[in-house]
């Protein structure tokens, strides 16, 4: 039994209205990414529906839903990693503060470093720990051997992760443990000195602490990045984020603060979904 | 009302449901011991008296097991929204019903020492009446949140009123009656609490009615609640006429 198919799906437009709201219960948080009238295209197969969301500046944003309902479609879309892609393409804005990233005169290594991801399995480079993230660094800032050791340390604390390993730095960034892998790759990630993070399911390879390490870091990070999460882990989302979106069959069904969200939220389709009565 | 579709986890409204059936059931218990408080109190029963006190116990062991219940679901089942609305509701409501027993204990309690005399019949109507009015708004409150009808529970939090007015002029009654012959004094007290309890039940009730608004609305009943209640406040000054 599917209960939301065949629903109209009315909600959604106007849908910065949705958004407007939450500026008000919020006390006006500043948009760091505004999406406007997003459409996304796997060749003819129209995956995103005219999505309007803002990304609020220093706040943790989750994004949910059903598989394929285009959540990590739309994250994919915030650093453009789907223009790596033959056939894929996106039509509207995405404004990263004020300037349209989809624009085709978009620098994508920059773009890349301003807006960082995390992805689902940890994707450590096969070198030292070290070397995982003092290769990024070299590549867009010219520093000194003892500024880039100095930002390689920041890094691996500001990811609490240096404690495990200040004393095997040399060692091979795959030798740690997926927990810890997942914390070096936010490392990495943190020592560009993005002003977005993207995580899309970091914690699904997990055991319950390293999760809630990540947790508590996302916790931390917010007060310096803006931060989207898409993850299936509903209690996670509850947990974690200050707005949350639910997504269903690549539309945006309803944006809210997360304590709205998960406690009284006003589609059907969303009470549905986070209560487990979907599908 | 419209029917809530099912958990993809069963288990999950089976749970939901055992909640349900206990609140039924610990309302059906303080209904009794309602009706059961007023009749021994009229016929000077105390054999129904005793009963009533001990038939408490009852009502007590399913406030406990309504709050194991009500934490072990929460702790498996991590419920959201609507879910965990009705669960932290019916923790509120249990709250309440095992007050409203308490209050219908504290009237049979008094039972024994309050003499049935002729010249109390007024008063003793007046009670009978505020009694019926409060048992009407718990029934009434029950059944509205069994079928999560916010218009009636509504309406219970309004009609709270009536209560408060009916109490107040048995106030007044029975400190006429203490000022008339101190040898009133002392079945005239503790009339005036057990007409006290019932229109503290009436209030448990509207905090019912306030639960049952939070948990199908997921918002709090905001608007200022009609009260009537002036006892408080009430003073009639004594003349010594000898």
């Amino acid at each position: 039994m599917n209960s939301l198919a065949g629903i109209s799906h009315g909600v959604q437009s106007p849908a910065p209205t949705i958004a407007d709201r939450s500026i008000d219960d919020a006390g006006k948080p500043a948009a760091k990414i505004l999406i406007r009238n997003l459409n996304f295209y796997y060749g003819d197969n129209k995956a995103l529906k005219s999505i309007n969301v803002p990304l609020y500046e220093r706040k943790v944003t989750a994004f949910i839903g059903p598989s394929g309902c285009g959540k990590s479609t739309l994250l994919r879309i915030l650093n453009r990693i789907y223009s790596l892609y033959p056939h894929q393409r996106a039509e509207g804005d995405v404004l990263l503060d004020g300037a349209n990233i989809l624009d085709p005169g978009q620098d994508l290594n920059l773009l890349r470093a301003r807006i960082g991801m995390v992805f689902q399995k940890p994707t450590p480079f096969p070198m030292s720990i070290y070397e995982n993230i003092a290769f990024g660094v070299r590549l867009f800032e010219k520093l000194s051997r003892a500024e880039i050791d100095e930002r390689v340390q920041s890094a691996l604390r500001r990811a609490a992760i240096w404690d495990e390993v200040k004393d095997k730095l040399q060692a091979n960034g795959l030798s740690l443990s997926g927990g810890q892998q997942q914390r070096l790759c936010i490392a990495r990630t943190v020592a560009l000195r993005p002003e977005v993070i993207l995580l899309d399911e970091p914690c699904s390879a997990l055991d319950p602490i390293s999760t809630a390490k990540i947790e508590e870091l996302i916790d931390e990070l917010k007060d310096d990045y803006t931060i989207a999460i898409v993850t299936h882990n509903m209690q996670q989302a509850a947990r974690v984020s200050d707005y949350t979106a639910f997504m269903y069959l690549g539309e945006l069904v309803e944006f809210d603060t997360t304590s709205k969200m998960f406690t009284s939220p006003g589609d059907r389709r969303t009470q549905d979904y986070i209560t487990g009565r979907f599908g | 009302m419209a029917m809530m579709m099912e958990h993809t986890i069963k288990a999950f409204d089976a749970d939901l449901q055992d909640l349900a059936r206990m609140i039924a059931e610990m309302g059906g218990l303080a209904e009794r011991q309602i009706g059961d408080a007023l009749d021994a109190l009229n016929r000077h029963d105390a054999v129904l008296a005793r009963g009533i006190v001990a038939a408490d116990a009852r009502i007590d062991a399913l406030q406990r097991e309504i709050e194991e219940k009500a934490i072990l679901t929460i702790a498996r089942r991590q419920p959201m929204a609507v879910d965990l609305r009705d669960i932290v509701s019916a923790l509120r409501v249990s709250n309440d019903l095992e007050r409203i027993g308490d209050l219908a204990k504290n009237i049979a309690k008094r039972v024994e020492v309050v003499e049935n005399e002729l010249k109390l019949q007024k008063v003793m109507r007046g009670v009978e009446h505020m009694t019926e009015l409060v048992l009407t708004q718990i029934k009434d409150v029950l059944d509205a949140f069994a079928r999560r009808d916010v218009g009636k529970a509504v309406q219970v939090w309004r009609g709270d009123e009536e209560v408060d007015a009916v109490n107040n002029s048995l106030f007044r009654e029975l400190l006429t009656y203490m000022m008339e012959d101190p040898r009133n004094i002392s079945v005239c007290i503790h009339l005036l609490f057990c007409a006290k309890n019932i229109e503290r039940m009436g209030d448990h009730a509207t905090n019912i009615a306030e639960t049952i608004y939070y948990k199908v609305e997921g918002h709090a009943l905001t608007d200022e609640r009609p009260k009537g209640d002036t006892t408080s406040t009430t003073n009639i000054p004594y003349r010594d006429e000898r």
